[in-house]
């Protein structure tokens, strides 16, 4: 009997280690529905990247901004139709008769997660910071000549000119609302574990794994936030995501991919939510390389694109052809801005009339492992083939591809856009302007006519006649078809059913004081 | 030589070879095309801001001043910093060490359950039912990609049966980590026990015929004795060596698991920074798995030695 011990002890240990293990497993809770808002719980939000950093004036990832937008809030903050801006830390604002002088009112009551109420003084501080960060969003605040606080709950913004845009970049993250002088830290120090007036504060990060944000019991909005904590982890894998939402491990689950929302619409205990977005996505064409520097060679790759069938066969039916290089949900988009749209015919004739009638070969990046790249690229090239242009892929991973494109080291390539305010200026300067710092959406696209309606449009504060300066101005850029304008697609969110009022705004974001465990 | 001597000579080639990466890893990952700056930027990189995040990372300077500067801060102990966090890059990487010890620890550990067992019945049922099972229902689970039997496992016992594991996650505490790490741990496990199997399997049935094991038998000890006290012991000395060289393998070769089951080790962190081009991130995962691969031999070098005392430090 002693022989067999050892043989015996080594499969008693492996048992041991399976049972024990599997003991730990917890139990599901059980599932019920309630009519309103319950207060209490929390819930795990499973991205695809880590959060980088929580400095909002100098931050440009995503998975950053939406975490420090439920600590920090500006004074006025995009609706949820993406156009309209509402008062949140401001109750409202007047305007002098040049337009360049603002005069807002705060809310009163407002205190930061520390306890201390807001004043004048903390948004002064907030906004001249924020506009002083050269290598951060301080750009779009360029207006601003100097900011007053004649009493604790006025703030004056004074301008350098008429500024269409002001309100819309005023509602901008990067101008969300800090105690002044970062309540006695360092910059650095403060924004490791920021403090705002936002319905979350600081809880706990672990880099590389998770940040925890919990309840701040200083909301201005009374009974709000309704949940005790969120926490927002870090899963690239979506299979992973998707099983650990199936499994109640996670309740929110960011960007599933196109190819399982049908799948996830019909799984039980899960929400597959498609909210209307301002992502748009496109083509871009190097005019740097010569057959792409003519317009009738771009009007006809344009025509020659089947957008419907990307959408169908890409987006799996979940998305639209888009017909302008601004989205729907963005303030003066224009339904009838004429961008081209799939035509074989219009496309030969238009290649005839170029220096390029007989065809060319054509080189698109294409992102390695990027399968919405390579189905619209395997459209794209078929498409294009009947016009007799080769397109040739060239696969790079994504960092590359980006810099590339950025370097305007590319023929054809893919890239995308979502808007941080609602307004068009921020992405039309970016896109038509030369002088906007990106080379036209890194396409070499230069048409004065247009950058000067760009211009006018800036400055124009009637509404109307603004309506009117960026029809055309969509109108001619659709022409011109400096870009490809593919389709635009809602953002993929599938959520726990269990989780209610979780909403993403048209410009990405979303707010967490609204949603609730039931 | 003795053992302490020997272990001082190995760690004392820890320098050339630390060095030698430095090199290699330092000039590599610079010469990858792609930009740390307009990867953080995003659609924000403008001509004028990437310039400026250039400069702040000294990213503007020849490569050779940028070098001389890391090794300046590397032997002050001083990794730099991470671009992507701008946190420590050496902090960053002892924050995550300790969860990729645990996958190769527990991996380990679970591919040395299964392989022993399974090995030591094969070879005491050579040619039977038992040995052809073993000898080949393991291999057929070597040829899966270690992320589709990840995500096998995570369907089967994450999901349906009865959620007993998490689906990913590194867990907290002790009990946090042997519940979450389970599954990730069994799929290393996966990966190298038929190797090992195998190896055992071979090194038992020649030591289940020599000499020493007929006169253990002819002395009349049960078979059982036999095989664990006298066949085992000496059989498992090369083994020993298989293993070693496949954690070596594996320090590097956690990525993949650590990805599917959404683990904070170093081997995500290697992945990330790769793709956000972080230099001084890449170049200190990659020092601290040469030092790793390096202690692992070393640690298989002295296992086998005192295992077998017939092998001398030299």
């Amino acid at each position: 009997m002693q022989g067999k011990r050892p043989l015996f002890f080594l499969a008693v240990v492996s048992g041991v280690v399976l049972a024990a293990t599997a003991a730990l497993a917890a139990s599901a809770s059980p599932t019920h529905r309630a009519a309103t808002p319950k207060r209490g719980g929390s819930i795990t939000i499973a991205r695809i990247e880590d959060s980088q950093s929580f400095d909002k004036t100098n931050v440009f990832q995503n998975e950053s901004i939406w975490i420090t937008e439920q600590i920090m809030e500006p004074l006025y903050l995009a609706g949820k139709d993406g156009k309209t801006l509402n008062p949140w830390l401001a109750t409202g604002y007047s305007q002098a008769k040049d337009g360049k002088t603002y005069t807002f009112t705060l809310r009163k009551g407002v205190k930061f997660s520390n306890g201390k109420p807001m004043t004048s003084a903390d948004v002064k501080f907030s906004i001249d910071d924020a506009r002083a960060q050269a290598k951060g969003w301080g750009y779009l605040d360029a207006a601003i000549k100097s900011i007053t606080t004649p009493s604790p709950d006025t703030v004056v913004f004074h301008l350098k000119f008429a500024w269409a845009p002001f309100l819309a970049d005023i509602a901008l993250f990067a101008n969300g609302i800090i105690p002044n002088h970062f309540a006695g830290q360092s910059r650095k120090a403060f924004y490791t574990h920021p403090i705002g007036t936002g319905p979350f504060m600081w809880d706990k990060r672990v880099v590389g794994q998770s940040v925890t944000l919990k309840r701040n019991p200083f909301y201005w909005q009374k009974g709000k936030p309704y949940l005790d904590k969120v926490t927002w982890t870090f899963v690239t894998d979506e299979n992973t995501r998707e099983l650990q939402l199936r499994g109640g491990q996670i309740q929110v689950d960011e960007f599933p991919p196109f190819n399982s929302i049908t799948k996830l619409k019909s799984t039980p205990g899960v929400t597959m939510n498609l909210f209307p977005s301002t992502r748009t996505d496109y083509l871009g064409m190097n005019e740097s390389y010569p057959p792409l520097a003519d317009v009738h060679v771009r009007r006809a790759i344009s025509y020659a694109i089947d957008r419907a069938a990307i959408v169908k066969s890409v987006l799996f039916g979940y998305g639209k052809p888009a017909n302008s290089f601004l989205p729907p949900q963005v303030p003066y988009y224009s339904a009838n801005a004429g961008g081209l749209q799939y035509d074989m015919t219009k496309a030969k004739a238009e290649l005839a009339k170029s220096k390029f009638a007989k065809g060319f070969k054509v080189t698109l990046l294409v992102g390695a492992g990027a399968q919405v790249e390579s189905a619209m690229g395997q459209v794209i090239q078929q498409s294009l083939k009947g016009l007799g242009i080769n397109v040739v892929f060239k696969q790079e991973d994504t960092s590359t591809e980006f810099n590339d494109i950025g370097k305007r080291n590319y023929q054809l390539g893919f890239s995308y856009w979502t808007m941080d305010i609602a307004d068009p200026d921020e992405l039309v300067t970016f896109a038509i302007d030369p002088a906007g710092g990106a080379h036209s959406f890194y396409t070499g696209y230069n048409n004065p006519a247009v950058v000067k309606l760009s211009h006018k449009a800036q400055r124009e504060t009637d509404p109307t006649k603004r309506a009117q300066l960026y029809a055309q101005l969509q109108k001619q850029a659709a022409s011109d078809a400096f870009l490809n304008f593919l389709y635009y697609s809602p953002y993929r969110w599938a959520t726990s059913s269990k989780l209610h009022g979780f909403y993403v705004y048209p410009l990405g974001n979303y707010h967490l004081e609204d949603a609730w465990l039931g | 030589m003795s053992l302490g001597g020997y272990v001082v000579r190995r760690l004392a080639h820890l320098v050339p070879i630390v060095l030698g990466v430095t090199i290699l890893v330092f000039f590599l990952i610079h010469l990858v095309p792609g930009d740390p700056a307009r990867t953080i930027l995003g659609n924000q990189a403008t001509d004028a801001r990437v310039a400026l995040l250039h400069h702040e990372w000294g990213l503007d300077r020849p490569l050779p001043v940028q070098y001389e500067k890391f090794m300046g801060r590397l032997v002050h102990g001083d990794l730099g910093s991470s671009l992507f966090y701008g946190m420590g890059a050496g902090r960053l990487v002892v924050d995550r060490l300790p969860v990729t010890l645990w996958l190769i620890g527990f991996g380990t550990l679970l591919s040395v359950l299964i392989a022993v067992p399974l090995a030591a019945l094969a070879a005491t049922q050579r040619d039977r039912l038992p040995d052809h099972l073993v000898r080949a229902v393991p291999l057929v689970g070597l040829g899966f990609p270690p992320f589709w039997v990840g995500i096998v496992l995570l369907l089967v016992f994450g999901l349906h049966l009865g959620r007993l594991f998490p689906v990913g996650g590194y867990g907290n505490g002790f009990t946090g980590h042997l519940h979450s790490m389970f599954l990730p741990s069994l799929t290393v496990a996966f990966g190298i026990a038929p190797i090992l199997i195998r190896s055992l399997r071979a090194s038992l049935l020649e030591v289940l015929e020599s000499d020493y094991v007929t006169t253990a038998r002819s002395k009349g000890l049960p078979e059982r004795r036999v095989l664990v006290h006298h066949a085992l012991r000496n059989g498992i000395v090369s083994t020993v060596s298989v293993l070693g060289v496949n954690v070596g393998f594996l320090v590097g070769g956690t990525l993949v698991i650590e990805q599917v089951f959404a683990v904070p080790g170093i081997g995500q962190l290697m992945i990330n920074s790769i793709f956000q081009r972080d230099f001084p991130v890449v170049q200190a995962v990659t020092l601290v798995f040469s030092v790793m691969v390096v202690l692992v031999y070393l640690l298989t070098d002295v296992a086998h030695a005192l295992l077998d005392p017939r092998v001398r430090f030299e």
